[in-house]
């Protein structure tokens, strides 16, 4: 049974646009019962924007359906703008082996157009050993 | 608005935030959020990965915890940093208790770090959806 390739390490993704849509932050926002603002796990639509590049890659081997999310975390230098367009770069920041278990680091740096930087996403994927 | 630095203590705890996840809530978090993994969808697609039924994203867990430090803190845009680790999967029907306490202060920034975690009892048991979360805000 393959497991997530540690060679993948490293590896950078091509920039991703994303759009901070106002109906989609509204939708979001009554998910979770807020009146107002960005939530700040409003993060992870921008990661999806990229996941799917990441996730299929096929030098990293994932078997996405033993992939589950172990850890997330955000560092946000300013909140998101309802309407802006950001610009989402992704790598892979480590990818360890134990035990057959894989876990893997994504790391994702999200500017604004003008180059400023607006934050930076960290998941952790842990892919389970096979049954 | 947002909460007053001088209001704040170290220890302190935030109020409780509760709900209980429902197939309709988690479908509309897949679409808000972009996470279309059958696995939070599809029973037979959870079965075959070894739970009893769909499951929440951990990002649903985790959107909730953030509603728990916004109620607290006053607005979304204070928030700086929020990091979670998912511990236990969490089933249709059961009860998210977010939860969390002031760590420390920092009086030159005005900040707050927050130690947080979301708790679900399960069969008499406590089971940890997020152990160790963790928070800083900006308070006024």
């Amino acid at each position: 049974m393959p497991a997530v390739n540690p060679e993948a390490e490293g590896t950078t993704y091509p920039a991703v646009e994303f759009v901070v849509e106002p109906a989609r932050v509204a939708a979001f926002r009554e998910v979770f019962g807020q009146s107002e603002g960005v939530p700040p796990t409003f993060l992870t639509a921008a990661e999806f924007a990229v996941f799917p590049q990441v996730l299929g890659d096929p030098a990293l081997d994932l078997d996405f359906a033993r992939v589950l999310h172990g850890g997330q975390s955000y560092e946000l230098e300013r909140p998101l703008r309802e309407g802006e367009t950001l610009t989402v770069r992704a790598s892979i920041e480590s990818v360890r082996l134990r035990a057959g278990t894989g876990f893997l680091v994504i790391a994702m740096q999200i500017d604004d157009q003008a180059g400023g930087p607006v934050a930076r996403t960290r998941s952790t994927m842990i892919e389970q050993a096979p049954a | 608005m947002t909460r007053a630095f001088d209001s704040v203590s170290v220890g302190e705890e935030l109020p409780e935030l509760r709900r209980v996840v429902t197939r309709e809530d988690v479908r509309a978090y897949a679409d808000a959020g972009g996470d279309q993994n059958p696995l939070h969808q599809r029973d037979e697609v959870a079965r075959a990965a070894g739970f009893d039924g769909v499951i929440a994203h951990g990002m649903f867990t985790m959107g909730h915890m953030a509603a728990c430090v916004v109620a607290w803190v006053g607005e979304a845009d204070s928030v700086t940093t929020i990091a979670a680790q998912f511990r236990a999967p969490v089933s249709m029907g059961q009860e998210l208790v977010a939860g969390g306490r002031v760590r420390s202060l920092d009086e030159g920034a005005r900040t707050a770090t927050l130690d947080l975690w979301v708790t679900s009892e399960r069969d008499g048991a406590t089971e940890w959806p997020v152990k160790r979360g963790d928070s800083t805000v900006r308070l006024d």
